[in-house]
């Protein structure tokens, strides 16, 4: 399962068609944009090779296509074809028996890739394990190859070679065979999985939506408010108190009102954060490889680093005044450059000990 | 001393020193050592001469490269020195140094090659720890490229070409008037050094890091600037036009120009969308060792504690840099 970090893999884009249908439309031929790029190139696509009906005279023409011989047929000419039951293909020389109900648009501009797509969805149906049905991630990788190495068999087979096909075939019966029970589970777990993700979606659409409603109404209060106050100040203003204190009350109202609002904003925000779903797959793995690797635990910095300085530099650093020092920071290239007092002081007492606890002898004799 | 080690082959050449791919000789009653090295001959006859034609000795560069490697070897992030000699035949300083394969550079030119997060944070973590023993020990390496470094045959990265790199003493408050604005090659330069600044810090090796990470995750240069003035324009064109707002006294340093084109400062967004593959918290990372204010960008124990060092999946083992490097 190599995931790079530049090229999306497939895996992803299957996930997408398969969950989101209305994304599809992203990779489909979206024939209508498609054609008035490239007329002249796909002049024959838009004539259906059955009825030769052109997208010319009938603009909403929709093709689509039958996983068993993937070729294009118009929707009007599937159901006059087919609705009677199934029936060979109409395109010459291929001799497969199609049926109605598998028809389906076509939603990847390569054939080939949605060959694959569809057998690598059927293909996962049956090999459906799941991280936690394996003890090691090395078996669950071991298990994600043989998938792969299916679906490559499958998608590249010979259509003529039978007894090819037949043997790829058998091997995945055997499997669904062996696993019927494991593969009804996972399926049902898939299925659940799904709905909670689901779930989880349009809980964070709701907060999301209630957050920028939020915003929008702080805005528009904000703008209201700005009059009103206005108003009121002019109005307290004319009674012809001190003008100071009204404008110091108003303005005071105006905060606490404000930090109010801003306060639920943060909430909202804190709840968006936290509710995030992001599923750990290699949480149990985490466990795994921390046994396994319990003698050698990770550290970023492999050892290189001090953790028990035998000096402390204080917060408050007016404890000790270095009148040089201070006046650096009042430089403008110094704080330009990032001038900070206390890291100053820091590297300073880290040059000053470097070294110290360091016997050479000791050392160099190991 | 010169006896004890041969040159076998050219291996690349600079202003000052060539090196070569050598193999220590076979000394009588010794076993063949098969092991090879590079010899980097340095030499003194090209830079003996100044303008004026006053014998100017031994360039400060092969002294500062000779002084950091022997008190940096111990790490295993950085190349080891193993020997220096002088040949009186050829008049020039030799160092023997590890021999190296790989560098980033060729590993990152070499589009067979597909790195997945694991072995990008390998990557990552291995540049981190070298520096972060240079700044431990307050050197600036001050020439961050993916050409300087090095990758061995045990798939461990390390660090070369000491060549510019400088301690900073006191601090950095004595010697801050002395340093040269004039380092680090142009595309991984920070914005301090292009605006002239002479008092920079470590921080300036932080944004090379930064762009090295980035040129490992997209294969090509991220800021490839023709000249320095094009490179400030471009780094502010990518990362938007620092104001006094987000960088103080950023008008205070000289080559700042008051008439610049205010580029707006890409938000995360906007970060997410140029790089979509990565985790947020490498997203992090990224941003704020990019941050165009040195007193604001991370530090390299900021950057070695962030949550994406630690965050799973774990960088992949050594092994894999070396299967990936042999496809």
């Amino acid at each position: 399962m190599s995931e790079s970090v530049s090229v999306p893999n497939q895996i992803d884009l299957v996930d997408l068609t398969e969950t989101k249908p209305k994304t599809s439309k992203l990779y489909s031929d979206d024939e209508s944009d498609h054609e008035s790029e490239n007329e002249n190139d796909d002049m024959r696509d838009i004539v259906c090779p059955i009825c030769k009906t052109s997208r010319y005279l009938s603009p909403d023409m929709k093709f689509l296509v039958n996983p068993e011989c993937y070729h294009k047929i118009c929707e009007s000419c599937v159901d006059r074809i087919f609705t009677l039951g199934p029936t060979k293909c109409p395109y010459e020389n291929c001799n497969k028996i199609l049926r109605k109900l598998k028809f389906k648009r076509q939603i990847f501009d390569n054939i080939e890739i949605e060959k694959e797509i569809d057998i690598r969805n059927k293909v996962y149906k049956i090999m459906n394990k799941l991280e936690e049905d394996f003890e090691t991630r090395k078996e669950y990788d071991k298990f994600l190859e043989d998938r792969e190495d299916v679906i490559f068999e499958l998608s590249n087979l010979d259509s003529n070679n039978e007894a090819q096909i037949e043997n790829v075939e058998k091997k995945l019966m055997k499997y669904e065979q062996m696993n019927k029970r494991l593969i009804q589970v996972n399926k049902m777990k898939l299925k659940n999985q799904e709905s909670k993700q689901n779930d989880m979606d349009s809980v964070q659409q709701n907060l999301e939506k209630e957050r920028l409603a939020l915003i929008k109404q702080m805005e528009e209060q904000n703008l209201e408010d700005n009059q009103t106050y206005k108003q009121k100040i002019i109005a307290e203003l004319s009674k012809g108190t001190d003008k100071n204190k009204i404008i110091a009350n108003v303005k005071m109202e105006i905060k606490l009102k404000k930090s109010s609002q801003r306060r639920k904003l943060e909430e909202l925000n804190k709840v968006l954060k936290s509710n995030s779903y992001s599923y750990n797959h290699f949480n149990k793995f985490q466990e795994n490889s921390n046994e396994e690797f319990a003698d050698v635990p990770f550290t970023p910095f492999n050892g290189d680093r001090e953790l028990h300085r035998k000096y402390k530099v204080l917060e408050d650093h007016q404890l000790y005044y270095d009148p040089f020092i201070s006046n650096l920071g009042k430089v403008s290239k110094y704080v330009a450059n990032g001038f900070n007092e206390k890291s100053i002081y820091d590297r300073l007492l880290n040059e000053a000990f470097l070294g110290f606890g360091v016997f050479i002898e000791e050392e160099k004799s190991k | 001393m010169s006896e004890l080690f041969v040159k076998e082959k050219k291996l690349g050449e600079g202003t000052f020193a060539i090196v070569y791919l050598g193999k220590k000789k076979q000394q009588e009653g010794e076993p063949k050592d098969e092991a090879y090295v590079a010899i980097k001959e340095i030499k003194l006859d090209l830079m003996k001469q100044s303008d004026t034609g006053d014998n100017m000795g031994i360039d400060i560069s092969a002294i500062r490269e000779i002084k950091y490697l022997q008190e940096l070897k111990a790490h295993d992030n950085i190349i080891k020195l193993y020997d220096v000699y002088s040949d009186m035949k050829t008049n020039s300083i030799n160092l023997i140094l590890e021999y190296l394969p790989m560098d980033l550079e060729k590993l990152i030119k070499k589009k067979t090659i597909i790195f997945n997060s694991m072995d990008i944070k390998l990557i990552v973590l291995q540049i981190l720890r070298g520096v972060n023993h240079l700044h431990r020990l307050c050197i600036i390496h001050r020439d961050l490229k993916p050409a300087n470094l090095l990758i061995g045959e045990n798939g461990l990265i390390k660090l070369a070409d000491f060549g510019l790199a400088r301690t900073y003493d006191d601090g950095g408050i004595n010697s801050h008037s002395n340093l040269t604005n004039n380092v680090v090659t142009r595309w991984y330069k920070a914005p301090e050094l292009l605006l002239g600044s002479k008092n920079y810090d470590f921080k300036i090796d932080i944004w090379s890091i930064g762009l090295i990470i980035i040129e490992l995750l997209i294969r090509v240069p991220y800021l490839p600037g023709k000249d320095d003035l094009d490179q400030l324009n471009l780094i502010f064109k990518v990362l938007g036009t620092p104001s006094e707002k987000d960088w103080p006294q950023v008008k205070a340093l000289p080559n700042y120009n008051t008439n610049l084109y205010m580029y707006p400062k890409p938000n995360r967004q906007e970060w997410r969308k140029r790089f979509i593959a990565i985790s947020d918290n490498f997203l992090d990372l990224l941003m704020s060792m990019l941050e165009m204010n040195p007193g604001e960008r991370w530090d390299i124990v900021r950057c070695l504690e962030s949550e994406y060092i630690r965050e799973f999946p774990r960088p992949s083992d050594q092994m894999e840099l070396v299967r990936l490097m042999n496809e």
